[in-house]
């Protein structure tokens, strides 16, 4: 082999090795590719860090997209609740429930740190499984109609990078947006983070609230003002139908007439109170915890009191002063914050 | 350039551009992590939650519903040739949840028993000193009781004058930290071992004092109660190592 003939053999190996190892063609650009912007939860030091499953980040057009279904009739088009949207049910200015009579709407706010959904706990997972459970059960969505509206399909594509609109999209549209409804802007809030105060009768509530005397923390906890977790409060002896609690879920004996503890958060805007609505104001809700616990086998261990007793024995002042501390739950921005209400 | 030189370069050049297959398999060496196991037990019964099958010293049957605590300043008591090892922690455990937990690789020697700790050292014990996991928020002992977490939860229902009741063992505040110390000689050699720690609740209520439920069926608002708890929680644990 000569000089010539071995630089053209050089030359091929050097454009070979730069070229030719290269299998994949050039990507087609993807019509339905997204720009998806990340969006980050206003939360302050104290709450918990948000349980976000990684294939559904918060995403400013995700949570938009979810917004806009939450408030939209038509996820009940042809389904069983024609006419309603979730917002239907769940009034911002009522913290996210709807006075009702029968079975009590639960508060929608701060909910992304839940992992049991309903009085009963019957859902349980993410907020995606709820979601799917009432895009596909409750609402029972009809996804053609979402896909003929001319915005939907834009959006859908702006959140998730896809042109196919199904039933887990819609699910994790509205879970981002459920992740976004949250409240840490009480006035107790404010006191935590010392930029603001309480009075003498709300910090004596508080006291109360946080001490053995009302013992309302161990499941009211701070600071989501829920454990997330089931208990039966003595509010009945003998069960029978919806009564039975979270039973209907379990078949445990124990989990007979138990609930999922509602968050105490803008409680003040939530009446009526209990899983059945039976009370209309938070004064007859303290003196049912006074003084009209009713005993069963499955009372949760926490509302037997010292000596056995089934009674807090609070005094009126101390009942007022509870009332006054559980005011201060109420937060003024999230009923009105105008990126919570409707985009309609 | 010799020919040979040409065709190694050829081959190189083939060679670099050959797709990855895949690799040999690697022999994989012995995991050295080794683990605090959490047990619960009811005397020689394995624990079982909401069923009133256990007996305590004070005579009365009950059940379990909940049992949450913290363990923290896990250490192996050293011997001739062989310091100490003190593992801080702390663990949150859940009897109903998570009751294992990796340790990472021990060094070896001859130790000559196990101190550890029920609930949290002052300096974890004050508010807001852990994570705000849900675990640990559910845990807290509020500022006005004294700020800081509970150390342990024991709840159920037991059998007084013939119906049941609910009792709730909580244990918190500093004065109130269960220091347990179990004797027992046992060889690590720097592989994956096994630190079981068996928790016996019947424990909880005798030694040095017979708890009566009857009088004291709710712990949290009282020292005195609180104190009986403790002293009887010194020896409610034993150890067993798992090679």
């Amino acid at each position: 082999m000569n000089k010539a003939s071995a630089a053209l053999l050089f030359l091929f190996l050097g454009l070979w090795l730069g070229t030719g190892c290269r299998h994949e063609a050039q990507e087609p650009v993807d019509p339905c590719a997204s720009g998806t912007t990340p969006l980050q939860l206003d939360l302050p030091a104290y709450a918990p860090p948000p349980v976000i499953p990684a294939d559904n980040p918060l995403t400013v057009e995700g949570v938009a997209l979810g917004r806009r279904l939450y408030y939209d009739t038509l996820l009940s088009l042809n389904g069983p609740y024609q006419g309603f949207a979730c917002a239907s049910c769940h009034h911002q200015d009522k913290a996210f429930t709807v006075p009702t009579a029968g079975t009590n709407v639960l508060s929608h706010a701060n909910l992304g740190w839940s992992t049991h959904f309903l009085w009963n706990g019957g859902v349980e997972g993410t907020l995606e499984d709820v979601m799917r459970f009432e895009v596909e059960e409750f609402f029972q969505v009809d996804i053609q109609a979402l896909r003929a509206r001319p915005e939907y399909p834009a959006l859908f594509r702006q959140a998730f990078g896809t042109c196919s609109i199904t039933a887990r999209e819609v699910a994790m549209a509205l879970a981002q947006w459920m992740r976004r409804i949250t409240s840490f802007n009480s006035r107790f809030d404010q006191y935590l983070r010392y930029e603001g105060t309480l009075s003498p009768q709300e910090l004596s509530g508080m006291n109360l609230f946080l001490t053995e005397a009302g013992d309302c923390f161990h499941c009211h906890s701070l600071p989501l003002m829920t454990d997330n977790a089931f208990h039966n409060i003595g509010l009945d002896s003998i069960f029978s139908g919806t009564g039975v609690g979270r039973y209907a879920v379990t078949g445990n004996p124990f989990d007979l007439g138990a609930f999922k503890t509602p968050t105490l958060r803008n409680i003040a805007q939530t009446a009526p109170y209990m899983h059945d609505g039976r009370f209309q104001t938070l004064e007859e809700v303290l003196a049912f915890y006074s003084g009209g616990v009713h005993h069963s086998p499955s009372l949760d261990p926490i509302m037997t009191k010292p000596g056995t007793g089934l009674t807090l024995g609070l005094t009126p002042q101390q009942k007022a002063d509870l009332v006054a501390f559980l005011h201060t739950l109420t937060d003024e921005d999230f009923l009105t914050d105008p990126a919570l209400g409707s985009p309609f | 350039m010799s020919r040979f030189r040409l065709l190694l370069l050829l081959v190189l050049a083939l060679a670099a551009c050959k797709k990855d297959g895949p690799a040999p398999p690697q022999p994989q060496p012995a995991s050295t992590a080794s683990t605090l196991l959490l047990e619960h037990e009811v005397d020689a019964m394995g624990l079982a939650f909401d069923s009133i099958l256990y007996v305590n010293a004070a005579g009365h049957a009950y059940g379990v519903t909940r049992l949450e605590y913290y363990l923290s300043g896990l250490t192996l008591l050293g011997s001739p040739g062989t310091p100490d090892l003190e593992i801080p922690g702390p663990w949150y455990v859940n009897a109903e949840g998570q009751t294992a937990f990796k340790l990472g690789t021990l060094p070896g020697g001859t130790y000559s028993g196990v101190a550890v700790q029920l609930g949290l050292p002052p300096g974890l014990n004050q508010t807001g000193a852990l994570p705000a996991t849900l675990e640990n928020l559910n845990m807290a002992w509020p500022d006005p009781m004294g700020g800081g977490y509970h150390f342990m939860k024991f709840e159920g229902h037991f059998i007084h004058n013939g119906t049941a009741a609910g009792f709730a063992m909580h244990l918190g505040r500093n004065e109130q930290l269960v220091h347990c110390s179990m004797p027992a000689t046992f060889t690590l050699d720097g592989t994956a071992d096994t630190l079981a720690l068996r928790f016996n609740l019947n424990e909880v209520f005798r030694n040095p004092h017979t708890y009566d439920l009857a009088t004291g069926n709710q712990s949290m608002g009282s020292m005195v109660l609180m104190g009986l708890l403790r002293d009887n929680c010194a020896d409610a644990f034993t150890f067993e190592h798992r090679p």
